[in-house]
């Protein structure tokens, strides 16, 4: 009987082709929407995650904070609490840390004959390339020799210097650095590797040169930008961040810890996945929205069809259909458009999916579950909207119905 | 085979408007006759086939079919009874004109629960006996009325029913059709089966056994056809 019926609701999908795919459309919109969105999403959520997992699980950034200025202003140079000597003192009285390196940065224009490009300059020890895990494929990074003579000494990144030499090979070469109207004159001592983005700016565009010479001749300063400290391993990561919390919050005197602030992978993948996954909800009630709508296409094209074959009905019962005959047939006519319609989204949303992700250089995952999850959607607003006029159909007296012309 | 007693069927039309369509009728069909139900339009010869025919509850009195009292009966009952016992034949033919001949015939084997191969079997056989071998494939609309009519024969009779109810069957047939299909009618009666006609043309009720006259939701007059 089951069968009968599906053969009898497919055939009559069949006969009206052009009125079954129009009202196939918004459940095909729909659920490709879900699919695409919710791909794209998650593919885009696993690229971030994956890359902030690049970047060391045992690293953790210690930021100066915002701290109040005089007269409740918040002040915005709030940079001035972090020492070159207080990252050794970091390094000494935390057991789990392995090692701190300071890091002062400015932003200003590298200029070499008539190219000038404006790049963050970053102030570094040896050390940076371990803890980031980034080696130089040209020349060699900044050495301790460096640190201690101030030398005026540049490493470009890989791009950076692609930009400033072409092909030209930059080392030893000169170019200018010019920061706040002030030029400085360094020698090229290596090129970096390509690494690509990172937390704080892209690797690969910036510029390194020793610490000392960015403090004394360009900054003029003795504080630094922020910390990168390094745990022993991946697992005492929080173990170190709890004890430079610590340490920190004694030597600054700041209970509250509002002069300075520490930031790890796991909260950075902990605000990322919250706030993609707020996206994610956000884009896919929208989506579910539209596969609402497609469900009230249905309905409608399905009160169309009961009027319009109102003698059938009438003609059915006469012959010995009974109410839950005819009701069956509709929802089962219902449902096959809805599901029909939610197996050509799927291909649709996944196709349009890997378009996007092409177009916007974005990846996509397509999960299982978000598919069953579509076409279960799909189908049970087809269940849905496809009640009412089914029972609109199997209520129809069979004296009126057939007397309809 | 049927007994009807005191029959009434009575419509609201709104609050106060009341229409008695039947007013009391009482006759019997004894099984194997076949009898016309003359009448103008108005008469309540309609009401009376669509409760005959269990399309339509009874307001008043008692319908019984083969033994069975199915004046309290609710839908399914009347349906299955539709299904099993009584085999229509209207004026319209009512074919399903998006079904073929094949399918058309077997939705009452459909509503029955018989089996696919079985119900082809049973179709093939209705419509060769009805002379329509060759069009089980064809669609209503590419075949002529008498052929539907034939069609609608055939599938009147394929669950094998107790009570053929035929209303106007003739009423769309140019007249030598019409009688074509007569004598398909007279052979069944025949064969043995029940036949209630509804018509108004003299001629065609002059085929039966029995004519009853219907006026105002009564029986007029109720006598044999002397040949």
């Amino acid at each position: 009987m089951i069968w009968e019926t599906l053969r009898i609701a497919i055939d009559s999908l069949i006969a009206n082709k052009m009125r079954t795919i129009l009202s196939m459309l918004g459940i095909i919109i729909g659920v490709g929407a879900v699919i695409a969105v919710i791909s794209i999403g998650s593919g885009t959520q696993k690229q971030v995650t994956d890359e902030i997992i690049s970047l060391g699980a045992d690293v953790i950034n210690i930021f100066s904070g915002t701290s109040r200025g005089q007269g409740g202003k918040i002040s915005l140079n709030s940079s001035d609490v972090f020492t070159l000597e207080l990252s050794d003192y970091i390094n000494e009285v935390s057991p789990s840390v392995k090692r701190v390196v300071p890091i002062a940065q400015g932003s200003g224009l590298i200029i070499k004959g008539n190219i000038n490009i404006r790049t963050t300059v970053i102030g570094t020890k040896p050390d940076y390339i371990e803890v980031n895990n980034y080696n130089p494929v040209l020349g060699q990074f900044i050495t301790s020799d460096d640190v201690k003579a101030n030398s005026n000494i540049i490493i470009l990144g890989s791009s950076l210097a692609g930009d400033i030499f072409g092909e030209e090979n930059p080392l030893g070469k000169k170019i200018k650095f010019s920061y706040l109207n002030k030029d400085y004159l360094f020698t090229v001592m290596g090129v970096m590797e390509e690494k690509g983005g990172g937390l704080i700016g892209n690797f690969d565009t910036q510029a390194y040169i020793p610490i000392t010479t960015y403090m004394k001749k360009i900054s003029n300063s003795r504080f630094v930008t922020s910390y990168i400290a390094q745990a022993n391993s991946s697992e005492e990561t929080s173990e170190a961040a709890r004890e430079i919390e610590f340490f920190l919050a004694k030597y600054l005197n700041d209970e509250n810890q509002e002069k300075f602030e520490l930031f790890n992978q796991d909260q950075i993948l902990d605000v990322v996945s919250s706030v993609t996954g707020y996206f994610s909800i956000m884009l896919a009630g929208i989506a579910g929205i539209s596969l609402l709508v497609g469900g009230i296409g249905i309905m409608n094209i399905m009160l169309v069809s009961v009027t319009e074959r109102t003698k059938e009905i009438g003609i059915r019962k006469a012959l010995g259909a009974k109410s839950k005959d005819i009701m069956s047939q509709f929802l089962i006519e219902a449902l096959s458009l809805s599901g029909l319609g939610g197996v050509i989204g799927i291909v649709f949303g996944w196709i349009s999916g890997l378009i996007v992700a092409k177009l916007g250089g974005m990846s996509m995952m397509m999960a299982c579950s978000t598919v069953l999850i579509a076409f279960c959607f799909a189908v049970i607003v087809g269940l849905f909207f496809g009640v009412y006029p089914a029972m609109k159909a199997a209520k129809m007296d069979p004296v009126e119905a057939l007397r309809y012309e | 085979m049927l007994v009807i007693q005191n029959l009434k069927k009575i419509y609201k039309m709104g609050e106060n408007v009341v229409v008695e369509a039947l007013r009391g009728v009482s006759f019997q069909v004894k099984k194997g006759e076949f009898i016309a139900i003359m009448g103008p339009s108005g008469s309540g010869k309609s009401t009376l086939m669509h409760i005959i025919g269990c399309l339509d509850h009874v307001s008043e009195g008692n319908y019984s079919i083969e033994g069975e009292n199915i004046s309290k009966a609710d839908d399914d009952k009347l349906a299955e009874i539709r299904n099993k016992k009584i085999g229509f034949v209207f004026q319209q033919f009512n074919l399903l004109s998006r079904s073929d001949l094949l399918h058309n015939v077997e939705v009452p084997l459909i509503y029955r629960g018989i089996k696919s191969k079985k119900r082809k079997e049973l179709v093939v056989r209705a419509l060769k006996n009805v002379g329509l071998g060759k069009r089980i494939n064809h669609k209503p609309n590419e075949i002529s009325g008498g052929e539907k009519q034939r069609t609608a024969i055939a599938r009147a009779l394929i669950n094998n029913p107790s009570l053929i109810l035929a209303d106007e069957p003739t009423g769309n047939l140019d007249t030598r059709t019409g009688e074509e299909i007569m004598k398909i009618i007279n052979k069944l009666h025949k064969q043995g089966h029940t036949i209630i006609l509804v018509t108004h043309e003299p001629d065609i009720a002059q085929h039966a056994q029995r004519i009853i006259r219907f006026r105002d939701g009564l029986i007029e007059n109720d006598e044999a056809v002397i040949r």
